[in-house]
């Protein structure tokens, strides 16, 4: 088990280095001077001493291996460079907007698990009958729906006609408590909707799957209840696939709650990045994408860590 | 394909095909322009001469729609193209030649999927800035990694088939092998991917468009529409509806015609049903009167299974089995696979696979209460409280048999007390005491392992401990030994012998295919043939002198030490389905004549305790 841990930790560390190197190097290898790129507005060429004066300020004048060590060792003491336009260290302003992006992937995970689990079973269960077929098809459409056309619709519908929570915004847990929730509950609803079609969809196969598997005859053969069966030896085998599928999908959340943040007002690290884009604020973007890139890695390391204790044959391999 | 598939594909096909096509004569229909603006009449209703209304600028939203679907299909499907052309060469590249090609093709293209996609996006979009151009340059970037995925997996498999290696071996190039024998195979999945590609795609442009970093302004597009009509939607709700509409229903119509098309080129995902979870599924036959003999422990009359098969045809893999069992007897059920002695195991304890059922003849058990029950017609709870505690099983695969994620001391736990309550510490006593009975070694210890920490023979070992666990009046060991190493054989036998000493008045019934195992165990034994029994008696009669030519033929092909040269049976077992009349091994038999095809052969009483299917069975004495 110490050996499996430590392996995929180390495996984790290596994956972060990579998507480090990776990101220094799209800025630095694409074609054109990013300074240069920054500071044209509209096809027109910039001033020459600006462009000079930029590259100085960013070190592009440096040898790029130089660069790339410096970039290193800013990285490793967790210093992400500062803004372009205020000079604000980006850092802080990550480390300020990540738990808000963070709590609304979470909510919409946890809401995602409660609804799609039992359905998934649900349907799983009753494979083939009507209503399967309904459940099945309900997620596909569901799925179908991108996130933006459901939270504009959903603000159309519950905060301007019926006028139930607010249209977005944000208001922090200690001021008030429930107005936070209920701010909280349509960006995180949006999300939940695909992903609990995705945990519904992954529950039943996979559930199915075990169904036929030889260890439910073996245990029905011992004379143990459906409902033990149910959940001791089907629901607790069939848990794997869905954990994996779930947890990519939380991942590319990482960026992807980038069209919820903004339909929604969140002030989250999505519309810091947007905002970073625009502006073309290159330590901004960098930055951000770094931090969710080794976010997601981080997570699949907790997931791997989290096959572990779902399947014990897994710590031998 | 099915007919029904076919159907299927067949109306998210016309949909995503009439938007297509819409699509592409946009162009020429007779639509307002899309961008040419008329600011009086902004945000107006729909009316004769704008059918969808006018939206903020008072553009033509019906003509903004549809020119959006030529915007948003054109860059996905360009973009999917491109992406499915690289990712599908990096994939065959890197599957064919491997070693530094695959690290430099699929491996790279698969860093690309340790990154959010939308992040990725919004990377290259800040690089390049906004546009079409970038929009498909993107998404290609995004979605190329899965098509080589596909393809680098498929070309592995194909690699290695024996066809592959043969035109290698003739000096084929590997272009030629590449494009001749690999591509066709690789294109039901590519072509699913492809759908699904697009779907995404569609999905991420007006996503990008909708945040003001995809699509440029004036040019229509779905997600620039909602984007738009987010800031009138307190006085225009229609605006965002149309777009919205559009958006939904494209994406809802490609994701419906890619799960059809799985479906299609992938049958078995389809569901199966078991029926043992359809709550109330009493298994209600009509009662067979007249059979007032006293059953000893087990007395199994005209016992029939019939198969349905997805296609709906149906068959009977087992017919008309009668057998009895005594308390203390052992009996053996031989034959071949496909005999259908595993399917009359299952029926018994009414664990047989959803495709199957019991159409006719009794199963009447006798239990320690002295109350004898038809266990074709006991209800699902009635039987599973049966099952583990009166009536046992052990399978052939312990590997398969044992949950692989619980310790087997729990396994063994539940299984007692799934029929009497009990405090914790008897139960562990009882546990431990049942693995050491078994003879595993080291039981304290090894009650708390996992099934894979086990070998086959101790896993098979902790099989039969949960099987006696409650002491059952009838054992049934299906082919217990097969998966198991020789040695190890011989190990389980002498323990299920022991146990059935020690058990006073167990029934067994070993279902094996091997005869030097029955001559071990069984006091009788019943010779099963196409799924029908052809010879019953006890194993030393039978043995020496067998009354069918089926029995003599399997005791012939028996390999002995000092007998003569070893006899095979010609031709094979009939498939259910396809049975001649008459007799079935007729086919087989060398002392068939026109009398054994006439009609099917009863199973004859020849003397006290002894039946067989033969009408010659005189001339084989």
């Amino acid at each position: 088990m110490l050996y499996y841990v430590v392996r995929r930790v180390g495996v984790a560390v290596g994956l972060v280095w990579f998507v480090a190197t990776f990101v220094f190097l799209a800025i630095h290898l694409v074609p054109g001077d990013p300074a240069e790129l920054l500071l044209s507005q509209g096809g027109v060429a910039p001033d020459p001493a600006a462009v000079t004066d930029l590259r100085e300020r960013l070190g592009l004048d440096q040898p790029l291996l130089h660069q790339y060590a410096a970039y290193l060792t800013a990285l490793v003491r967790g210093d992400l460079g500062t803004s372009l336009l205020d000079d604000h260290p980006v850092a802080s302003e990550i480390a300020l907007r990540l738990p808000r992006t963070l709590e609304l992937i979470g909510t919409a995970a946890l809401l995602a698990l409660a609804v799609g689990l039992p359905a998934g079973t649900f349907a799983a269960l009753r494979a083939g009958t009507a209503s399967d077929r309904a459940l099945s098809a309900l997620a596909g459409i569901a799925l179908s729906i991108p996130v933006f056309v459901l939270g504009t619709v959903a603000i159309l519908v519950f905060a301007q006609k019926l006028r139930w929570v607010p249209a977005g915004g944000y208001v922090q847990f200690g001021r008030d408590p429930l107005q936070h929730l209920l701010v909280l509950a349509m960006p995180a609803s949006t999300i939940a909707v695909g992903l609990a079609a995705i945990v519904f969809r992954m529950t039943r196969s996979s559930l199915l799957e075990v169904l036929g598997r030889d260890h439910v005859r073996a245990a029905r053969a011992r004379g143990i209840a459906p409902a033990r069966i149910i959940m001791h030896h089907v629901v607790r085998n069939a848990l794997t696939p869905v954990v994996t599928v779930l947890s990519l999908h939380l991942g590319s959340l990482l960026g992807g709650t980038v069209l919820v943040e903004y339909v929604f007002n969140w002030p989250g690290l999505s519309g810091y990045l947007v905002r970073a884009v625009e502006l073309r604020d290159y330590p901004e973007v960098t930055g951000i994408v770094l931090v969710i890139s080794i976010l997601f890695v981080l997570l699949n390391l907790l997931v791997d860590l989290l096959y572990a204790v779902l399947d014990p044959r897994v710590r031998h391999a | 394909m099915s007919r029904r598939a076919t159907w299927h594909l067949l109306v998210p096909g016309i949909i995503v095909g009439a938007i297509t096509a819409v699509a592409l004569v946009v162009p020429l229909l007779p639509l307002p322009d899309p961008i040419r603006m008329d600011i009086p009449a902004r945000l107006l209703p729909p009316s004769v001469g704008h059918l969808l209304g006018q939206d903020e600028y008072g553009r033509d939203v019906l003509s903004r729609i549809l020119w959006g679907a030529r915007t948003s299909l054109v860059v996905a499907f360009v973009a999917a193209a491109a992406a499915a052309i690289v990712g599908t060469c990096l994939g065959l590249f890197g599957g064919y030649f491997r070693g530094l090609v695959e690290l430099l093709t699929v491996r790279t293209a698969e860093a690309i999927l340790c990154f959010p996609p939308l992040l990725l996006a919004l990377l290259v979009v800040t690089l390049l800035g906004p546009g079409a151009g970038t929009l498909i340059t993107v998404l290609a970037f995004l979605y190329a990694p899965g098509f080589a995925r596909i393809s680098f997996a498929e070309t592995l498999m194909v690699r290695a088939l024996d066809y592959v290696t043969a035109q290698e071996a003739l000096g084929a190039r590997p272009e030629r092998i590449v494009i001749r024998t690999i591509l066709p195979n690789v294109a039901p999945a590519l072509l699913v991917q492809f759908s699904l590609t697009v779907a995404s795609a569609i999905v991420l442009e007006s996503g990008l468009s909708f945040l003001g970093l995809g699509v440029v302004p004036p040019a229509p597009s779905w997600g620039l529409m909602i984007r738009g009509a987010r800031s009138t939607m307190e006085q225009a709700p229609w605006l965002l509806l149309w777009p919205c509409l559009a958006l939904t229903g494209t994406v809802i119509a490609l994701n419906m015609l890619c799960d059809r098309l799985r479906d299609v080129l992938d049958p078995r995902a389809q569901g199966r049903q078991s029926s043992w979870l359809a709550r109330g599924a009493a298994r209600i036959l009509p009662s067979v009167a007249g059979s007032t003999q006293k059953p000893s422990l087990l007395r199994v009359e005209g016992l029939t299974i019939e198969i349905t098969t997805p296609s709906g045809a149906r068959f009977r893999p087992v017919r008309d089995i009668a057998l009895t069992v005594a308390p203390g007897e052992t009996l053996a059920m031989v034959g071949e696979s496909g005999s259908g002695k595993t399917l009359t195991a299952l029926a018994l304890l009414g664990l047989l696979p959803p495709a199957a059922r019991i159409i006719g003849g009794t199963a009447l058990f006798t239990g320690r209460d002295g109350r004898v029950r038809d266990l074709n017609l006991l209800a699902e709870p009635e039987l599973r409280q049966l099952r583990g505690d009166e009536i046992a099983m052990v399978f052939q695969d312990p590997g398969n048999s044992l949950n692989p994620v619980h310790r087997i001391y729990h396994q063994l736990a539940e299984t007692i007390r799934a029929h009497r309550p009990a405090n914790r510490s008897a139960v562990a006593v009882q546990a431990i005491g049942l693995l050491r009975e078994v003879g595993l070694p080291d039981a304290e210890r090894r009650a708390y392992a996992f099934p894979h920490e086990l070998s086959g023979g101790q896993l098979q070992r902790v099989m039969i401990a949960m099987a006696i666990a409650n002491g059952p009046r009838l054992l049934i060991a299906d082919e217990p030994t097969t998966a198991l190493d020789v040695t190890i054989q011989a190990q389980i036998l002498d323990l299920l012998a022991a146990l059935k000493v020690r058990s006073q008045g167990m029934g067994l019934i070993f279902v094996t295919h091997n005869l030097a195992v029955v001559a071990e165990i069984a006091q009788r034994v019943c010779v099963m043939y196409a799924g029908q029994i052809v010879e019953e008696g006890p194993v030393s009669e039978v043995f020496a002198r067998p009354r069918h030519p089926y029995t003599a033929a399997l005791i012939a092909s028996v390999p002995e030490g000092g007998s003569g040269r070893l006899v095979a049976i010609p031709g094979t077992v009939p498939l259910p389905g396809a049975l001649a009349r008459g007799c079935c091994f007729a086919p087989r038999c060398p002392r068939s004549g026109p009398e054994c095809t006439a009609d099917l052969p009863v199973l004859e009483r020849i003397s006290s305790g002894r039946a067989t299917r033969c009408i010659k069975w005189r001339e084989l004495a």
